[in-house]
């Protein structure tokens, strides 16, 4: 250890990484540590986060970062095996070669990574079920935004509260880790406990639905969110909800409503469901088929508050029979399915699973507009 | 790792040696000689990892680290809150703990696969030069599916869990879109196809409502004939594992139910004394033991169960299925098997403070 003489630590890249380098060196230490080996070199020298070292961890306890010393004409570089985190402090600590390891035989140096502040960029874009109403056995809420999020903020920046008195309901959420993002982490998935909503289930005995009929719930997303670069949201959001009640029956493409555009039009088909349906199982839950069985080219659209859903074709519709197919997996809001009801009561005869690969409903494009024929398709 | 094992691995199990482009670490599960299996939710993908892995391992060995996220942060030069850890597995011969690690979170966010050595020593294994290969966790339509109202790829599946059991790894996994419950099987070396199940239950309690719900978490056990499940929504679930034929619906045994405001963490299973037992950790109740044997003979819960209208003043405490016993150690996040004779397990006490002890079996 050479006594008086400073050492400079900066910022630098190497090789396209980022790295420490320090200068300031005597000539007898460059030359020492010149004509270190790899393995050598963390007898002599180490780089920690400063946070440790302020907390009093005792060195001979932890290791140094990971990665590697490289020494030239007047400086040596350190190379971190992963990057150095902006707005972190690094401390190095140079011990002299005939003294003991012990802290106290060695200086410390210390610099600070700068913190990139940028203005926060991001919003929610929407939030879904878009609905003002939803059943008391609700399942999922989707939430955009319009940058990729970090991970880890949903207990934070998520609540719902009564509407009527303010009051936070606790537990409305099942904490999920990892939490379900797609894959950009642009849309994320809330589940409502569903140990709260089954029937039969301890946590619906102890504790009832995450929500109560007819007392309106505020959902916000606070601002304590995170996008990917670490910036707060813009703003947070509110969304009100009236609760209905139960939803508890499979999805029936019967109960639909088709309709059907005149023949030789480009006009939009609609399906109206009878009931509100899952926002992001109607992405790809229905197409159109010509009486051939082939997929037309065309353009879907999931309507209002999820109650219907529209295509466009790309040329015009041709006369006759056409078909919706309809994914079987389709759920509405509470989770039932056009297979199942998702707590299903054994004892009702009419709650039974069904058991087919595909539904459709059948509608016919007329030369001149006029209601569509209607009916269920079934085939298994 | 010698050339030859490098050879091994290639020929054997498909491996080729290259840099696994794995964005996110997150379940991990040991498979065939010493073959490190990596959930990447970020990427949609599992990987297979030739760790080299060539220590020899002590069946008496124990660790104890406390406060574990401290020498991470040190190893990874980063704050103690940057250190995320996701899942550990035990090398089964060189008995090296391994740790998926995110450092940090968001666009700085760089997945880790963190080695602990028998002396505590701290290293990560590297992710380039590695025999390794991969698989696609498959959901999201295809791009070309005319169905598709958006072009974005939103639907995705989240790996919770996974296990290696002759041949096949088996992955449990959440949709972010239907509530459904797919455990999905797929054959090692990997050939692209997988095979699924699903699961379907009935609940406990009243007997009358049937369910399906996503596993959480899951442990094979009795010389893997059967699978013990934990559901996101708590109830414990046993399969037979012979009857798990791919795409057909399989019922299980609902065993135990955990109680409300409660997660199943993790679950492992040791045998002590000549008997084989589970352990589960939970988010928010005590790590539970449940016998092997207990559980066998334990019918299915399909009983209407009273007892549940009948406590509706009380407490309502998750008595219902074989009997089973509280342990006392806090706040267990991930359980493994270390080495037969102790089981590892990494403990929060407080927010924050990860410890990583050892417990030899005749403790438990």
């Amino acid at each position: 250890m050479s006594k008086g003489r400073q050492l400079e630590l900066e910022w630098s890249e190497h090789q396209g990484r980022n790295c420490l380098r320090v200068r300031g060196w005597t000539k007898t230490e460059i030359r020492e540590l010149g004509g270190l080996a790899a393995a050598e070199f963390s007898q002599r020298l180490v780089v920690l986060p400063s946070e440790l070292l302020e907390s009093g961890v005792e060195l001979g306890t932890v290791p140094a970062i990971a990665g590697r010393f490289e020494a030239d004409e007047d400086s040596v570089c350190f190379l971190p095996r992963f990057p150095f985190l902006d707005g972190m402090g690094y401390s190095l600590l140079v011990g002299a070669a005939t003294e003991d390891k012990g802290v106290n035989s060695r200086e410390v140096w210390n610099l600070q990574r700068p913190t990139l502040e940028f203005a926060p960029a991001t919003d929610v874009v929407a939030i879904y079920p878009s609905g003002n109403q939803i059943p008391v056995n609700q399942l999922k809420l989707y939430v955009h935004f319009s940058n990729p999020m970090s991970e880890g903020c949903v207990a934070r920046a998520v609540q719902v509260r009564r509407a009527d008195n303010n009051e936070l309901l606790q537990g409305v959420f099942l904490t999920m880790e990892p939490e379900l993002w797609d894959l950009k982490r642009r849309r994320l998935t809330l589940l409502l406990d569903p140990g709260r909503i089954k029937r039969g289930l301890v946590p619906n005995a102890e504790e009832g639905y995450p929500l109560i009929e007819g007392v309106p719930v505020i959902v916000t997303i606070a601002t304590d969110f995170r996008d990917a670069a670490g910036r707060p949201l813009r703003a947070s959001v509110e969304r009100r909800y009236e609760i209905g009640p139960l939803v508890r029956a499979k999805v029936n493409p019967a109960d639909w409503r088709c309709d059907s555009p005149a023949a030789g039009t480009t006009g939009q088909l609609t399906v109206e469901f009878n009931r509100p349906h899952d926002h992001a199982l109607l992405q790809h839950s229905l197409w159109i088929y010509d009486a051939a069985g082939l997929a037309l080219a065309g353009r879907g659209s999931v309507g209002s508050a999820e109650r219907s859903w529209r295509f466009w074709p790309e040329l015009p519709w041709a006369g006759g029979q056409h078909q919706v197919v309809i994914d079987p997996n389709l759920e509405d809001l509470a989770g039932n399915s056009l297979l199942r009801v998702f707590d299903r009561d054994i004892m009702k005869l009419e709650d039974a699973p069904n058991n087919v690969q595909q539904f459709a409903l059948d509608f016919s494009c007329a030369p001149s507009p006029k209601p569509a024929h209607l009916g269920q398709k079934l085939s298994s | 790792m010698t050339e030859r094992n490098v050879a091994t691995a290639v020929s054997k199990y498909g491996l080729e040696v290259g840099k696994p482009g794995i964005k996110s670490v997150g379940p991990l599960a040991f498979g065939p000689e010493g073959i490190l299996f990596v959930g990447d939710n970020a990427g949609a993908a599992i990987f297979a990892i030739d760790v080299g892995d060539a220590d020899v391992g002590n069946d008496h060995r124990e660790i104890k680290i406390e406060n574990l996220a401290t020498p991470l942060a040190a190893y990874l030069g980063c704050s103690r809150d940057d250190v995320l850890i996701r899942d550990m597995a035990v090398h089964p011969s060189s008995q090296n703990v391994y740790l998926a690690v995110m450092r940090s979170s968001g666009e700085a966010a760089i997945p880790v696969l963190i080695k602990v050595g028998a002396d505590g020593n701290i290293s990560d294994v590297s992710l380039e030069g590695v025999p390794f290969s991969q698989t696609l966790i498959e959901d999201a339509a295809s791009e070309d599916d005319p169905r598709l109202v958006s072009r974005d790829q939103l639907r995705t599946v989240t790996v919770t869990d996974m296990c290696y059991v002759d041949g096949l790894l088996l992955v449990a996994g959440t949709s972010n879109e239907e509530f459904s419950s797919t455990l999905r099987r797929i054959p090692f070396p990997f050939t692209g196809k997988t095979l699924t199940n699903s699961l379907e239950i009935f609940h406990v309690s009243h007997g009358r409502y049937e369910t399906a719900a996503p596993i959480r978490t899951f442990v094979p056990f009795a010389n893997n004939t059967s699978l013990l499940a934990s559901y996101t929504c708590t109830p414990v679930v046993q399969f037979s594992l012979s009857n798990l034929q791919a795409g057909t619906h399989v019922m299980g045994k609902t065993v135990a139910e955990l109680g409300a405001h409660n997660r199943p963490l993790d679950i492992v299973s040791y045998v002590s004394g000549g008997e084989e037992y589970l352990l589960i950790s939970n988010a928010n109740h005590p790590l539970t033991k449940i016998s092997c044997k207990e559980l066998d003979q334990q019918g299915p819960l399909t009983e209407p169960d009273r007892s549940l209208d009948e406590r509706r003043d009380g407490p309502l405490s998750p008595t219902v299925g074989p009997p089973r016993q509280e342990l006392p150690h806090p706040g267990v996040r991930r359980l493994a098997n270390l080495n037969g004779s102790h089981v590892l397990m990494l403990q929060e006490e407080e927010a924050g403070e990860i410890h990583l002890r050892s417990y030899d079996v005749a403790t438990l």
